[in-house]
């Protein structure tokens, strides 16, 4: 039945004369409509195929509105000869300079951090850089929330985890696993969460461009990550975010902000809340 | 002479149904479960039986005769008699069943979280009628009073699903805040009110043009708005409040807050009482199921349930 419908004026198009046509789209009207996105990898990237989960969740809510989402590939070779104009926004798995490079050279669009965690990133000048992968300092803080509560463990911390299943992270993980046949990591998750979010938004505002776009993102999100508590971005780019806990082996042993030690709502408790890009 | 015979054959037929009414108020308790039987009268456990594994989405028959459970873990509805409490016959639901609603012809509306679909059930013959294509994550189900339109929440893709009855033809999709939970439609099926969780936001919806009226964040950042009822004049709408930890009473015209109710803690489900005088809040954390007064908008008892009690239905 959905496909049926998402299907329906294209097959009008053909059978019928071209006015005839013409009246099906314009009864339509925003119906049919198709946005792309880039992503930038050098190397294979976990988060591709996070991406292209989005991609998929994205496209069954599209086909009730008569929208439909496509993902491009690029190295960043390719990329140089790419033209930027065709994408709502930039999805990357490259390292830092190279962001900041690109976040430069596109600047009126949202460019996607899947993947870098360094603190400086989210502190010089790139506007229009968003990071949905957390930042060494939310993780160091992630850590001393849940030591300060249980001293005598070795833990490590992630985005996400494939055991998670509060809050319907099982439904996620286990869509992810129905298409990948492989866990969802955190690098997954940063790339899931970025087309999510960002194809929500497009549906809302169907003609906004990608500068429009990309300051809804920074001022209207009220993302849903699968996590329980609303998601948005700091002033300086970085995704708000709960973090996983898991012990030596890899066992989820909880969630940051660490209840009892900070409040449980408080995600401005891990990294700096304050942190302001150092634009001129 | 004919007309007669038929309004009088109807008016004993309801009088027989309003008979058998138990007046009790049947809870699904999600951990330990079981269900919770409270007597209407003394508002006390009368009874608690095991009908199968993780009991949530639970509802009546339209005449009253049989009482709905939908065992999560068993992927089963079990069909009970609200009158001896003993398990009449039970039939597959699809994949994890949980959020259902009983359509005025007798026939489930019940969305299947893992499929994306929405599933309509004949629970004489536990035949599955026909499925609908929905969101990712559907969850909450809601009818018009007449029957003709359904509701169905996805949580994953943000939106309400209209279906057409008896077509089974989706006929609107509308965008709401994050991870809808629950929808009412009023009296007359021209208005409904949608609540989602993530967004703690309640909307009020046009059900003739599909567009959104009215809508509100509720304030205390811990909401998680999750069952939703209006009131039988149909002027106050209340909200579960999940985390917020109380039932959130609204203008049912403006959204404006009128009244927090401090229930138990992370309260899920919400019944109101035929007269309208009683709203019941199942209270998960707490283990415990309020009974609020409606004309004072305060809570009358405070009844210990099992653990984690989800739904509610009264038997009035």
């Amino acid at each position: 039945m959905r496909a049926l419908m998402a299907n329906t004026p294209m097959a009008v198009c053909t059978v019928l004369a071209l006015g005839l046509c013409l009246l099906a789209q314009q009864a339509g009207a925003s119906k049919g409509r198709t946005f792309h996105f880039a992503f930038i990898a050098d190397a294979n990237s976990p988060a591709l195929s996070g991406a292209e989960q989005g991609i998929i969740e994205a496209n069954l809510q599209g086909q009730f509105l008569g929208i439909q989402y496509v993902l491009e590939k690029f190295s960043s070779a390719a990329w140089d000869s790419a033209r930027p104009d065709k994408y709502m926004a930039i999805l990357a798995d490259l390292p830092a300079e190279k962001l900041v490079a690109l976040s430069r050279s596109n600047p009126i669009r949202a460019i996607f951090n899947l993947t870098a965690k360094d603190d400086q990133l989210r502190t010089i000048c790139t506007p229009n850089l968003l990071h949905t992968i957390a930042s060494m300092n939310m993780y160091r803080d992630a850590k001393q929330q849940w030591l300060t509560k249980q001293p005598v463990v070795e833990i490590t911390v992630s985005g996400w985890h494939q055991d998670f299943v509060k809050f319907a992270a099982r439904d996620l993980n286990k869509r992810y696993r129905k298409t990948f046949s492989q866990p969802m990591d955190e690098l997954a998750w940063s790339g899931w969460a970025a087309v999510k979010m960002t194809t929500d938004l497009i549906a809302r505002h169907v003609d906004a461009p990608p500068s429009a776009l990309l300051r809804l993102l920074k001022t209207e999100l009220a993302f849903d990550g699968q996590k329980g508590i609303t998601l948005d971005f700091r002033p300086n780019g970085q995704l708000r975010q709960p973090l996983l806990i898991a012990d030596s082996n890899g066992r989820l042993l909880g969630e940051a902000p660490v209840r009892g030690v900070v409040d449980a709502n408080d995600l401005d408790s891990l990294g700096y809340a304050a942190e302001q890009a150092d634009c001129p | 002479m004919k007309l007669i015979h038929l309004s009088t054959l109807i008016a004993l037929l309801l009088a027989a149904g309003a008979q058998a009414a138990t007046d009790r108020i049947f809870v699904t308790n999600e951990r330990s479960n079981d269900v919770s039987v409270i007597n209407g009268e003394t508002l006390e456990v009368e009874a608690t039986i095991n009908v199968g594994n993780r009991p949530r989405g639970i509802g009546l028959s339209p005449d009253g005769k049989e009482l709905y459970i939908a065992a999560s873990e068993d992927n089963a509805i079990k069909v009970v008699d609200p009158v001896s409490l003993q398990v009449l016959r039970e039939f597959q639901a699809g994949s994890d069943p949980e959020a259902f609603a009983v359509h005025p012809n007798g026939m489930i509306y019940i969305s299947n979280e893992d499929d994306a679909k929405a599933s309509v059930f004949d629970p004489a013959t536990g035949q599955k009628i026909i499925q609908i294509e929905v969101g990712l994550e559907p969850e909450g189900v809601a009818i018009s009073a007449d029957g003709r339109q359904v509701i169905i929440t996805s949580e994953s893709t943000n939106m309400l699903h209209v279906i057409a009855v008896p077509e089974h033809t989706i006929t609107a999709n509308i965008l709401v805040g994050a991870r809808p939970r629950a929808a009412v439609f009023n009296r007359a099926g021209t208005l409904a009110y949608a609540t989602s969780e993530i967004s703690g936001e309640v909307k009020k919806i046009d059900m003739q043009t599909h567009t959104i009226l009215a809508q509100t964040k509720i304030a205390d950042e811990k909401a998680k708005p999750k069952d939703v009822l209006l009131s039988k004049d149909e002027k106050r709408l209340y909200v579960a409040g999940g985390r917020a930890n109380a039932v959130l009473v609204l203008d049912a015209d403006s959204l404006e807050p009128i009244k927090r109710i401090p229930v138990g803690k992370r309260v899920w489900g919400l019944a109101m009482s035929k007269d309208g005088k009683r709203v019941f809040s199942t209270n998960g954390v707490s283990g415990t199921v309020s009974v609020i007064d409606t004309e004072k908008n305060d809570v009358l008892k405070t009844i210990t349930v099992g653990q984690f009690p989800w739904g509610v239905v009264i038997d009035d």
